[in-house]
C-alpha cells in the first residue's frame, strides 16, 4: 500500500486513521477536499484533521467508510450505530456529507 | 335480445308487402303523396301477437342484396305500421349492392290506423334510385337532392343522397296531414351513430340478427343498445361482426308541457375496411317528444318524437355498412345539419338500415306512462358494395335488429334525469354542431377523427353516469365551441404540431391497418437492453446521516438536546417522526427550546392544547423564521392562538413562512391576530382551514399587501372567490396562488384576477376548480408570461385548446401537472413538441387518452425533465414507456401506479440506471410525498433578502 492510496483523518484529539483513499471518498466533502485543483495542504500530503469530529466518532466514520464499499459491492450487512453516539455522528455525518 | 324491464314484448307478426317504387337517379322533388288521409285502409295483415316471445321476428325480410321492392309489408290492424325502407345500393359491380332500409312498423294504440311504407332508395352508379313502397295511401316522396317522404302524418326526407356519399333520411314528424287519432308524434334525433364492427379483421357480417339492449332506469334512464349486425359478405368466409350500438339515453317525460325525450346516443363505430378504414357513425338518437296526450283520446301531437339519425360515412374504401335506428313511430334518418353539405369521397357507399318500428300495442303505454313499453324492432338488411376496385365484388349484407323496450313505471317528468339527459343531448348535438361547422368540407381523415372523438367522450359519459357532471357540461360549452375555432384559425406552433402530429399518425396507420378497419398505430420500435438484465443496479448505500437519523428517530424520547443541530436536520427528523407517528410532545419541546429558527412539523393532530400552549408559551420566537403546524386542527382554536400569540404585538418578527393547514378551528379572529404579529410574513399556507372566509383575504392584504408571496388557500369551502376577489388583487406581487378545491372558482374569478395580477404569477394551483373552462386557460396563457408551474388536476372541462393556449403563451412553464384531464394524445404530444424542453415535472396521471404520440414526443423533447408521472397510463406499453425512459437523459424519478400492463421486459430492459421507478412494484410510499427540499430557501421562486 503505498502513500498515494491511503488518507489520514485526524481527529479533534489529534488521532490519526489511516485509510485508503478509496474509502475515505464515499465522503463528499473528503473526496472535494482530495480532488480540488490547486495545491492544498490535504491535496499535498494526503491528510485531512477534523478539529470537530472526537475520535470515537471518527472512527466510526470510518467504519462507515469501510461499510458503504462492502455494502455497494453487493454484501449486505447492517451497520450498528450505539445510540450515544448518534446523534454526533449525524451531525459528523452532514459535514463529511456522507 | 335482452329486454330490460319490459313486461310485456308485443311482437307482431306480420309480413310485409311492399310494392316497390323505384325513382331512378337524383330527381327533384316529387311531393307525390302527401298524406295519407286513411290509414285504415291498409290490409290488415296477420295477427299481432302483443306477447310474442318474439319481437325481433323479421317482419319484414329484406332481400339483403338488392332489397328492392321484394319486401312485402302487411299491417296488421291493429298495428299502425310503417316500414320505410330505404334501400340505397351503389353498383359498381354486379354483386355490389348497398341497400338501405328502413322499415318502420308502428303500432299504435288505435289499431285503426296503420300505414305501411316501404322506401326503397336504390344507388345506383350513375344515380340514385328510390323506390317506395308504400303500403298506406298517401306517401309522399321527393327525390332528388332532398328526398322527402311523407307518410302518415310523417314527413320523411331523405337529403342528399348523392351517389353514396351522404346519405341523409329525414324524418320529421311534422305532423302530416293524416295522423291518426291518437297519433304521437316522435322525433328522433340520431345525431351520429358510430357504426363500428368490433371485429375489424373480418368483412363478414353472418347471421342476420341483430340486437339491442335498451336498459331503462327509472331515475336515469338509460338506453344501451347492442346491436348486432350480420352482414353477409359474399365474397368472404364467414366471419361475425358486430356491431355496437350504445344508446346514450332515454328521457321520457310527459305533462302538458312536458317532453318526452328519448336521447339515445347511438354510437355505432363500424370501421370496416379491408382496404383502408371505413369509419361510419351514427350518433346520438334524439327522441323528443313534447306535448302530452292521453293516448286513448284523439290527440294529434301528444307525442312528438323525432328521430334524427345521422349516418355518416366517412370511409375511403368503404364498405357500407347499416344503421338502424328505430323510434317508436316514426323515424327519420337525418343527415345533421342540411345547411353543410358533407360529403364524403366515398366512392361505393352502401348503408342499409333497415327499421321495423313495432311499438307496443296498448295505448296505455303511451299515456299512462304507467308501464309502458316500447318494443322496436329494426331490422336492417341490406347487401353493401364496395365501388371501390378491391372489394367491388363483395356484398354486404347487414341486418340489423334493434328491439327497445321500454317499460317506464311512473311519470318521468319529474325526474331531474330527464333534464339531465336533455341538457346532454343538446350538448351532445352541439358539439356536433360545432365541430362539424368547424370542420366542414376540409378533410375527410380528420373529419372522422372528430367524429371518433367525440363519440369517444360521450362514450365515457355514457359509462359512468354523473349528473353533476352532465349538467355542468351543458353549461360552458357555446365558449368551448367558440374557442375550438379560435385554436383552429390561428396556426400557433400548437396547432402546426398537433396536425404534423395527427398526419403522422394517419400516415402510419394507414401503412399498418391492412385488413383491420381500426387504425392500430404503428408499433413503437424500442429495444430492451440485454444482458445485463439479471444485473441489479448499482446499490443504493444508505448514507450514514439516514443511518444516524433513523436510529435517533427510535430513541427519539432519549434526545436530550437538539441544540446546535442544523434546521435541516432537525426537520428531517420532525419529517420522520411525523410519518411514522411517532411525535410526541417531548420532541415538540425539543424543537421549540431555546431560540428556534425554523419549526417545522407536518402533523399536529398528535398535539392537544394544553401540549401545545405549554410549550409554545416558553418559546423564544424572536427568531424564528419558519413555522410550519400542519394539521393543526386540534391544538389551535382561536382563544389558544390568542393566549399563546397576542402577548406581545410582534410576537413573529421575522417568521416568513407560515403554514397552518388544516387549522379547522381558526377563524378570521384568530388569523387576524396572527398576521398582525407577524410583520414579514411572505408565505402563508392557510389550506383547509374550512372557517375562514373572504374577511381573511382582506386581512392578509391590508396587512400583508404586497409583502406576501405565496398563498395557498386549498380547500377552504368558506372562501367566496369572487367576494374576496378584490382583496386578491391587492395581493399585487403574489408569486403562488392555489385555489384547488375552491368550488366558486369560476371562469370570471380567473379572468378578472389574472388580468390584474397575472404578470406576475408564477405558479397556479387550479385542481379540482372543476368550473373553469378553456376560456380561463386562454387569459392565463395570455397574461401568465413567467408562469412556471401549473395544476390542472380534475379539470374536466378543459379541451386541447387548452393545451393549445399553454404551448404558445406559457413558454415557461417546467412544471405541469395533470390528472384526469380529457387532453388528447396529440394535444399533449403538441403541447411537448412545442414546450417539451423546458419541462422538468410532469404529470399525466391518469390522463387517459396518453399513447404512443406522447412517448414519442417525450423521448424526442423532454430532455429536461426530471420527475414523470405516467399513473393510470394504461395504453402506454412496454416499449413506449421503455423508449422514454432510455430518451430522457435526465429523468429521475418515473411514477407508474397502476401501469399494470407494464412488465420486467421495461423493467429490466431500460438503460437508465438511475431512475427511480415508483408504484410497480411494492415501494415506500411516503418517499413519493413532496417535501420541500431541505436546501431550498423559503421561498420557491424568490429570495427571501430581495423580496423583503
Amino acid at each position: 500500500m503505498t502513500k498515494e492510496d491511503t488518507v489520514k483523518l485526524i481527529s479533534a484529539e489529534g488521532f490519526e486513521f489511516v485509510i485508503d483513499k478509496e474509502a475515505a471518498m464515499v465522503s463528499q466533502t473528503i473526496h472535494n477536499m482530495l480532488t480540488s485543483p490547486g495545491s492544498f495542504a490535504e491535496t499535498e500530503h494526503g491528510e485531512v484533521t477534523f478539529p470537530e469530529i472526537s475520535t470515537t466518532i471518527l472512527e466510526k466514520i470510518c467504519q462507515y467508510f469501510y461499510w458503504h464499499l462492502q455494502f455497494a459491492s453487493g454484501k449486505e450487512t447492517e451497520f450498528t450505530i450505539e445510540p450515544e453516539l448518534t446523534l454526533e455522528l449525524m451531525m459528523a455525518a452532514n459535514y463529511l456529507h456522507t | 335480445m335482452t329486454v330490460l324491464r319490459s313486461r310485456v314484448v308485443l311482437p307482431t307478426k306480420t309480413t310485409l308487402k311492399s310494392s316497390k317504387t323505384r325513382i331512378s337517379g337524383i330527381e327533384p322533388v316529387t311531393p307525390t303523396q302527401t298524406h295519407e288521409p286513411s290509414s285504415i285502409l291498409l290490409p290488415l295483415p296477420t295477427t299481432t301477437n302483443p306477447s310474442s316471445s318474439s319481437p325481433n321476428k323479421p317482419t319484414n325480410s329484406c332481400p339483403g342484396n338488392s332489397g328492392l321492392g321484394s319486401d312485402a309489408v302487411p299491417v296488421s290492424g291493429a298495428i299502425r305500421r310503417r316500414s320505410l325502407r330505404l334501400a340505397s345500393r351503389v353498383d359498381s359491380a354486379e354483386v355490389a349492392n348497398e341497400s338501405l332500409i328502413f322499415d318502420r312498423r308502428r303500432e299504435g294504440e288505435e289499431g285503426n290506423y296503420s300505414v305501411l311504407g316501404t322506401y326503397l332508395v336504390e344507388e345506383d352508379k350513375a344515380g340514385i334510385d328510390i323506390s317506395k313502397d308504400i303500403g298506406a295511401p298517401s306517401m309522399s316522396v321527393e327525390l332528388s337532392g332532398k328526398m322527402s317522404l311523407d307518410s302518415i302524418g310523417d314527413t320523411v326526407r331523405v337529403l342528399e343522397v348523392k351517389d353514396g356519399k351522404v346519405l341523409f333520411v329525414e324524418d320529421s314528424d311534422a305532423e302530416g296531414g293524416g295522423n291518426g287519432p291518437g297519433l304521437r308524434q316522435e322525433v328522433v334525433q340520431v345525431n351520429q351513430v358510430d357504426v363500428k364492427s368490433l371485429d375489424e379483421d373480418r368483412s363478414n357480417f353472418t347471421g342476420g340478427g341483430s340486437r339491442s339492449k335498451f336498459k331503462n332506469a327509472k331515475g336515469k334512464r338509460k338506453m344501451g343498445i347492442d346491436v348486432r349486425l350480420g352482414t353477409e359478405y359474399a365474397g368472404d368466409e364467414g366471419s361475425k361482426r358486430f356491431l355496437n350500438l350504445r344508446s346514450g339515453k332515454l328521457i321520457s317525460k310527459i305533462g302538458t308541457d312536458t317532453v318526452v325525450d328519448k336521447n339515445e346516443d347511438l354510437r355505432k363505430d363500424d370501421e370496416y375496411s379491408r382496404n383502408n378504414i371505413s369509419a361510419k357513425r351514427i350518433r346520438g338518437i334524439e327522441i323528443e317528444g313534447k306535448g302530452k296526450g292521453k293516448l286513448g283520446k284523439d290527440d294529434l301531437l301528444s307525442n312528438g318524437e323525432a328521430v334524427r339519425l345521422d349516418v355518416e360515412f366517412g370511409i375511403d374504401n368503404l364498405m357500407g355498412d347499416v344503421v338502424g335506428v328505430d323510434s317508436f313511430q316514426s323515424i327519420s334518418v337525418r343527415k345533421m345539419e342540411e345547411e353543410d353539405k358533407r360529403e364524403f369521397g366515398c366512392s361505393g357507399e352502401l348503408g342499409v338500415v333497415t327499421e321495423n318500428l313495432e311499438q307496443g300495442p296498448s295505448g296505455a303505454e303511451n299515456s299512462t306512462l304507467k308501464r309502458r313499453r316500447f318494443s322496436r324492432e329494426e331490422k336492417g338488411k341490406g347487401a353493401l358494395a364496395d365501388t371501390g376496385g378491391s372489394l367491388s365484388t363483395v356484398s354486404h349484407a347487414v341486418e340489423l335488429d334493434l328491439i327497445s323496450k321500454i317499460n317506464g313505471s311512473g311519470d318521468y317528468a319529474n325526474s331531474p334525469a330527464n333534464h339531465l339527459s336533455i341538457n346532454v343531448a343538446l350538448q351532445d348535438e352541439r358539439q356536433f354542431r360545432s365541430t362539424s361547422t368547424r370542420e366542414g368540407v376540409s378533410r375527410r381523415n380528420e373529419y372522422m377523427e372528430r367524429f371518433r372523438d367525440i363519440a369517444r367522450e360521450n362514450a365515457s359519459r355514457f359509462a359512468h353516469f354523473s349528473r353533476e357532471e352532465e349538467a355542468e357540461n351543458d353549461n360552458h360549452l357555446s365558449p368551448d365551441a367558440e374557442v375550438d375555432r379560435e385554436i383552429e384559425d390561428w396556426p400557433g406552433p400548437f396547432s402546426t404540431a398537433m396536425k404534423i402530429i395527427k398526419d403522422r399518425t394517419m400516415k402510419s396507420s394507414k401503412k399498418v391497418c391492412s385488413s383491420s378497419g381500426k387504425s392500430v398505430p404503428k408499433p413503437i420500435t424500442w429495444v430492451p437492453k440485454k444482458g445485463q438484465s439479471n444485473i441489479p443496479a448499482k446499490l443504493l448505500v444508505p448514507s450514514l446521516q439516514e443511518l444516524c437519523i433513523m436510529i435517533l428517530a427510535k430513541h427519539v424520547d432519549a434526545i436530550a438536546s437538539l441544540e446546535s443541530v442544523p434546521d435541516a436536520l432537525r426537520n428531517k427528523l420532525s419529517q420522520l417522526l411525523c410519518d411514522s407517528r411517532r411525535m410526541n410532545n417531548h420532541f415538540f419541546e425539543l424543537l421549540v427550546r431555546g431560540s428556534p429558527t425554523e419549526i417545522c412539523l407536518r402533523d399536529c393532530s398528535w398535539l392537544t392544547e394544553e401540549q401545545f400552549v405549554k410549550s409554545f408559551q416558553g418559546c423564544d420566537t424572536s427568531n424564528l423564521a419558519v413555522l410550519q403546524l400542519d394539521q393543526c386542527g386540534r391544538c389551535m382554536p382561536d382563544y389558544v392562538l390568542l393566549d399563546t400569540i397576542a402577548q406581545s404585538s410582534y410576537r413573529f418578527p421575522g417568521l416568513t413562512n407560515l403554514s397552518l393547514t388544516g387549522a379547522c378551528r381558526l377563524s378570521d379572529l384568530g388569523l387576524g391576530a396572527l398576521v398582525s404579529s407577524s410583520p414579514v410574513l411572505r408565505s402563508i399556507n392557510l389550506s383547509q382551514c374550512s372557517l375562514l372566509t373572504y374577511a381573511s383575504i382582506n386581512i392578509l392584504s391590508d396587512s400583508l399587501g404586497s409583502l406576501l408571496r405565496e398563498l395557498y388557500l386549498d380547500d377552504c369551502q368558506s372562501i367566496d372567490a369572487m367576494l374576496s376577489l378584490p382583496a386578491l388583487k391587492k395581493l399585487e406581487h403574489l408569486e403562488i396562488f392555489s385555489v384547488a378545491g375552491l368550488e366558486t372558482v369560476c371562469d370570471q374569478f380567473i379572468r378578472e384576477y389574472i388580468i390584474a395580477c397575472g404578470h406576475n404569477i408564477k405558479e397556479l394551483v387550479l385542481r379540482d376548480c372543476v368550473k373553469l373552462t378553456d376560456s380561463s386557460l386562454k387569459v392565463i396563457a395570455e397574461q401568465c408570461s413567467k408562469l412556471c408551474a401549473l395544476n390542472l388536476m380534475n379539470l374536466c372541462k378543459l379541451t386541447d385548446s387548452s393545451i393549445g393556449y399553454l404551448a404558445n403563451g406559457c413558454r415557461a412553464i417546467h412544471t405541469l401537472t395533470l390528472r384526469r384531464n380529457a387532453f388528447s394524445d396529440e394535444a399533449i404530444a403538441a403541447f411537448l413538441e412545442t414546450s417539451g424542453e423546458f419541462l422538468s415535472d410532469l404529470s399525466l396521471n391518469n390522463v387517459k387518452k396518453v399513447g404512443r404520440n406522447t412517448a414519442i414526443s417525450l423521448s424526442r423533447h423532454a430532455r429536461r425533465l426530471h420527475s414523470l408521472d405516467l399513473s393510470w397510463c394504461r395504453s402506454l406499453s412496454d416499449d413506449a414507456v421503455g423508449l422514454i425512459v432510455d430518451s430522457c437523459s435526465s429523468l429521475m424519478v418515473l411514477k407508474l401506479f397502476g401501469c399494470t400492463q407494464i412488465t420486467d421486459v421495461f423493467l429490466n430492459g431500460h438503460s437508465n440506471s438511475r431512475i427511480q421507478i415508483l408504484g410497480l412494484k411494492m415501494t415506500s410510499l411516503l418517499k413519493c410525498v413532496k417535501v420541500p427540499h431541505p436546501q431550498e430557501g423559503p421561498l420557491h421562486y424568490s429570495s427571501l433578502s430581495c423580496s423583503i
